[in-house]
């Protein structure tokens, strides 16, 4: 059963297209990791998700339901985190999450729940303009995870974290599904990044879906294709390379 | 719920601090003008708020709407600032409602504020006309007159605050409008039913014939900008 699928996706922004016929497949109870270069169109696909911007052609569901007719269904049962933290500075960190929890309709417990989760809270009372890069991460977490959605989609997480932050933050991912029964869309541009997290990756550039599929069955289909298997970053690299050159050679054409 | 969402996000962005100062400053104008110039005006046939909306109304009123630009630009910035609005967008909640409750939080504060001013009005009028019955239903209903003449000004003033990303396009577009609307001449009634001129007239300086109009024309601008503001934000979600 997957949690997410899209048929033929596609986003143009005039001339140019920044996802191209996607079709994706998300298990329920997963996480999937979504990588790509920057530019390749994975905080494109994720904002459409989110309704932030929408389709030029292809569809999508979420577990089952359709865009934008369930738009507020699937936002309520979603949380996210897309490129920044978004958030009041001028309000605290506490205050922040009490507006998202309120609009939410959740107990009051969830907002402490939350801010321990992501180690915030003897930070809570302080202005969130005051928050360094890495506080700030961790605090579009906490809105992204608080009330435990059924699905997280977290574009580059670990972005502004500290080494410790970013072993911290992805064990926190890691757990999600056992801990919350819930699905992780995760993206990030670093396959050692994905390696530790996903069950499941999509390759994506330049808008094109280039594998999708388990760690083990990405080395399989390396061997085959004639990509370096045994070092991922490796395989990634010489998949986006012949990528990148297979279309310079179609522009000049 | 939206309305106490509303509050909370503009704490300490110093909008409820503006609109205090601004509500005490507008209200001085009528006190401060009287201590400086009573002789002028206590001499003066008709009653004490007709003699005082007469002489303070205008500077009053460019700053009640100065108050109005000044809320409305700063209420959008809180929400572009740090991209808070992009979170409410990913959030089960509708922007028309968030702007809707913005445009009540809005209200409020211009009543407090017209609150405000009757009370000084009335008080100036209790102080500098003691031989002259204050009339207490006169002054509400010229106030009341005000508000409503002032609901396209808001209306239209938090739309476009909602269009503009840049704090600093929607206020200057703000003070413009302002110091434009102030130089409408009264006698030219379709121009003066424009928003940011319209809250320059008084109920005792229209015809008759002309009030219930004046009313029926600012109630449909409110709801003209109300529904353009609807649309708006449905092409904005269709289009990004």
């Amino acid at each position: 059963m997957n949690m997410i699928e899209t048929k033929q996706l596609t986003k143009t922004y005039g001339n140019f297209t920044a996802v191209s016929n996607l079709s994706l497949h998300v298990p329920k109870g997963h996480i999937y990791g979504f990588l790509g270069p920057n530019g390749a169109g994975k905080s494109t696909t994720m904002k459409m998700f989110l309704g932030l911007t929408s389709p030029t052609s292809g569809y999508f569901t979420i577990d089952g339901r359709t865009f934008p007719a369930n738009r507020i269904s699937i936002l309520k049962n979603t949380g996210s985190l897309i490129e920044a933290p978004a958030f009041y500075g001028n309000l605290t960190g506490e205050e922040n999450l009490e507006i998202i929890r309120r609009i939410l309709g959740l107990p009051k417990s969830e907002l402490a729940e939350a801010l321990e989760l992501v180690g915030l809270t003897q930070h809570k009372k302080r202005q969130v303009k005051k928050y360094s890069l890495g506080m700030k991460q961790r605090l579009g977490l906490a809105a992204a995870l608080i009330g435990r959605p059924p699905l997280l989609l977290l574009d580059e997480p670990t972005n502004g974290l500290d080494p410790v932050g970013i072993h911290e933050i992805r064990s926190l991912i890691r757990s999600l599904p056992q801990k919350y029964n819930c699905t992780v869309l995760v993206s990030s541009h670093l396959l050692s990044e994905i390696e530790l997290l996903a069950d499941d990756i999509g390759i994506l550039n330049h808008g094109h879906l280039l594998f999708e599929g388990t760690i083990s069955s990405l080395k399989d289909y390396a061997r085959h294709a004639g990509y370096p298997a045994d070092n991922l970053e490796e395989t990634f690299l010489a998949m986006i390379q012949t990528d990148n050159s297979s279309r310079n050679r179609g522009d000049r054409r | 719920m939206i309305l106490s969402l509303e509050f909370k996000k503009i704490r300490r962005t110093g909008y409820i601090p503006a609109f205090l100062a601004g509500g005490l400053l507008t209200s001085a104008v009528p006190a401060v003008h009287m201590a400086a110039r009573s002789q002028s005006f206590t001499g003066l046939s008709g009653t004490p708020f007709h003699i005082l909306m007469d002489a303070n109304w205008g500077m009053m009123a460019q700053l009640t709407i100065l108050l109005i630009v000044c809320g409305c630009s700063l209420m959008y910035n809180t929400e572009y600032a740090d991209r808070g609005a992009l979170k409410m967008d990913t959030l089960p909640i509708r922007q028309v409602c968030l702007f809707f409750g913005k445009f009540t939080v809005n209200l409020i504060c211009i009543i407090l504020v017209l609150a405000m001013q009757t009370i000084s009005v009335t008080l100036c009028g209790i102080c500098w006309f003691p031989e002259r019955a204050p009339a207490i239903a006169e002054t509400l209903k010229g106030m009341g007159f005000e508000l409503i003449l002032l609901l396209p000004t808001m209306m239209l003033m938090l739309a476009a605050a909602s269009a503009c990303r840049n704090m600093w396009i929607s206020l200057g577009a703000g003070v413009i409008l302002t110091f434009t609307g102030s130089m409408i001449p009264p006698k030219q009634f379709a121009l003066t039913q424009l928003p940011f001129a319209a809250p320059y007239q008084t109920l005792h300086t229209i015809s008759e014939s002309n009030i219930f109009p004046c009313l029926m024309i600012c109630l449909a601008e409110f709801l003209v900008f109300g529904a353009f503001e609807i649309i708006y934000l449905y092409i904005r979600r269709k289009l990004s």
